[in-house]
């Protein structure tokens, strides 16, 4: 089975967090054994965001790390998984709020695609990039 | 009636008005083209004494360091009225202002000459005739003090992890190499001069956020001189923007001793101006700050003074500037900071109103709480924009998700002291 990274490398719609996840030196952790559960943004989630953000980030590498890394948590959660809890802890360290009472909600993202598995855990696609806070 | 009306019901809160303005993409402040004119001239007023506090406090943080007489702390080298904002000129990261990246002319002038004759810096400094850095140290000391108790972002709680310690060991020591006196006295008292350390590490972190916000405030001025910005909502959204350009530039403290730089907070911890800086900033500076000693006494045992740290609301969007318009009083200093340098149009502005030219320091005082106010409401919106949903969502459960965030953050101007009700009226000032 292809892992997270190779999923991603393959999919038209992850362009940019493919290069920022390359920029930010975190291609080999996420092709490690994991596991990891990663909220990944579409590149029309990183469009979203205003001009010069992205800029910013892309410039300095742990800062850029630290928003990514935001979008990751330990263990290998599938949607039923995250369908019992209310939070869970990325690896960055800040809380992620779950809300699947409606749609599935990841903070202030809906899940657009859920439960891509990979080699070392499980993808779910987002509409929105998300920030701690 | 918004977008946001047509699909949820209107809310019951006693600031119902602003909130459906907030949710409309407004400001706190009313969109009047007088607010805008006012707001725009105070942040041109802000910007020039902001880019000698930036500057100066990293001089402190990385320089000055642990100078145990630091008498010229206020006398700013050349090399960091030459420091290139990371932001400004040719050479910035990202460029928020097209002018340059030295220090702005208009403070070069005033250091030079003041408002009296051109002399010593000496000259100046004895009579007062120089930018106040010691509001700029009031604002940085608000931010250590509550920067615990506020446990936003990571940077205070690294102050007190072993690596931090570790590093701030190697430098105090470098610094006072040489010095038996100094080192036996680091030996006696360790705690006291990391104290100094960490307070140190709060210069930078503020000098970094000013960096940022100087050469904003200088090209919104230019905007509007141009005939941009239609309303304070273009104010107001311009600053949002800013907020997310920059959101990622790293909050660090390098100190240099004997021209070798010291790490004390390395870049690569990840610390960002938003998260460590931006957003500490204003609930310790807007909102708490501490109580001005001077022309008010506070009775703590009257319950005057509030028992919890985060109960405090002495920032500027509560003050009554006219009790603090004394001298000494860190906010009057900084209005007789942005006196020297106030627009034209304000200066004709203040001359027409109340007791012209004798009151000027209340109103421009004023102006100033109307701008904050509506930099205040740009944080907001940034916070819900990153958090939240868009204003014109289609799902009413995320509209009333945006509604319950606009109305906690209201809630917070519902005690007496606030200033929000007042800046409503165009004849407050």
């Amino acid at each position: 089975m292809p892992t997270i990274v190779d999923i991603a490398v393959n999919n038209d719609n992850f362009k940019t967090l493919v290069t920022a996840v390359t920029v930010a030196n975190l291609v080999e952790v996420l092709k490690s054994p994991g596991p990891f559960t990663v909220f990944a943004p579409t590149d029309q989630a990183f469009a979203k965001l205003p001009p010069g953000t992205i800029t910013t980030l892309v410039q300095n590498i742990p800062q850029l790390s630290r928003i990514l890394t935001y979008h990751v948590v330990p263990g290998k959660l599938m949607k039923s998984d995250l369908e019992k809890v209310n939070s869970v802890i990325s690896v960055e360290g800040s809380p992620i709020s779950i809300d699947c009472s409606d749609n599935f909600e990841v903070k202030n993202a809906t899940v657009i695609m859920a439960d891509i598995e990979a080699d070392n855990g499980v993808i779910h696609v987002i509409d929105n990039v998300i920030l701690m806070g | 009636m918004t977008q946001t009306l047509t699909k949820i019901s209107p809310s019951n809160h006693e600031f119902a008005d602003i909130i459906h303005r907030l949710e409309a993409g407004g400001s706190m402040l009313p969109d009047t083209p007088e607010n805008l004119m006012q707001i725009i001239g105070i942040y041109k007023a802000y910007a020039v004494p902001m880019d000698f506090y930036w500057r100066d406090l990293l001089y402190i943080a990385e320089k000055v360091f642990l100078n145990p007489l630091p008498f010229f702390k206020y006398f700013l080298p050349q090399e960091y009225l030459d420091l290139k904002n990371h932001y400004a000129g040719d050479t910035a990261d990202l460029r928020v202002w097209r002018g340059c990246a030295e220090a702005h002319p208009e403070l070069i002038n005033f250091i030079e000459k003041g408002e009296t004759i051109k002399g010593s810096k000496l000259f100046h400094h004895l009579w007062h005739d120089r930018i106040n850095m010691e509001f700029a140290e009031a604002c940085m000391r608000a931010m250590y003090w509550h920067g615990r108790d506020m446990g936003m972002g990571k940077f205070d709680s690294y102050l007190d992890s072993d690596e931090y310690k570790h590093n701030a060991d190697v430098a105090i020591k470098a610094y006072f190499k040489g010095n038996p006196a100094m080192l036996g006295l680091y030996k006696l008292f360790p705690e006291m001069f990391l104290e100094q350390v960490r307070q140190l590490s709060y210069y930078s972190n503020l000098g970094l956020f000013w960096e940022v916000m100087c050469p904003v405030f200088y090209e919104m001025s230019d905007i509007y001189d141009e005939g941009g910005f239609k309303d304070v909502s273009d104010a107001m959204n311009f600053l949002v923007n800013g907020i997310f350009a920059i959101a990622g530039r790293p909050i660090y403290h390098h100190v240099y001793i004997d021209g070798k730089c010291y790490e004390i907070i390395s870049k690569s911890k990840g610390f960002t101006w938003l998260y460590e800086a931006a957003l500490p900033y204003v609930e310790a500076v807007f909102y708490r700050t501490s109580p001005f000693r001077g022309t008010k006494s506070y009775n703590a045992q009257a319950k005057q003074v509030p028992e919890h740290q985060k109960d405090f609301h002495y920032g500027i969007l509560y003050a009554d500037v006219f009790p603090v318009g004394s001298a000494g009083i860190p906010p009057t200093l900084l209005m007789d900071d942005m006196l020297h340098f106030l627009p034209d149009y304000l200066k004709e502005y203040y001359q027409k109103n109340c007791r012209g030219e004798d009151d000027q320091l209340i109103q421009l005082g004023i102006t100033f709480q109307r701008s904050m106010y509506n930099v205040t409401s740009a944080v907001i919106q940034a916070l819900r924009t990153a958090l939240l949903y868009p204003l014109d969502d289609e799902n009413p459960k995320h509209l009333m998700k945006n509604r319950q965030f606009f109305e906690a953050q209201m809630d917070r101007f519902k005690r007496p002291e606030a200033r929000l009700k007042d800046i409503q009226n165009p004849d407050y000032r």
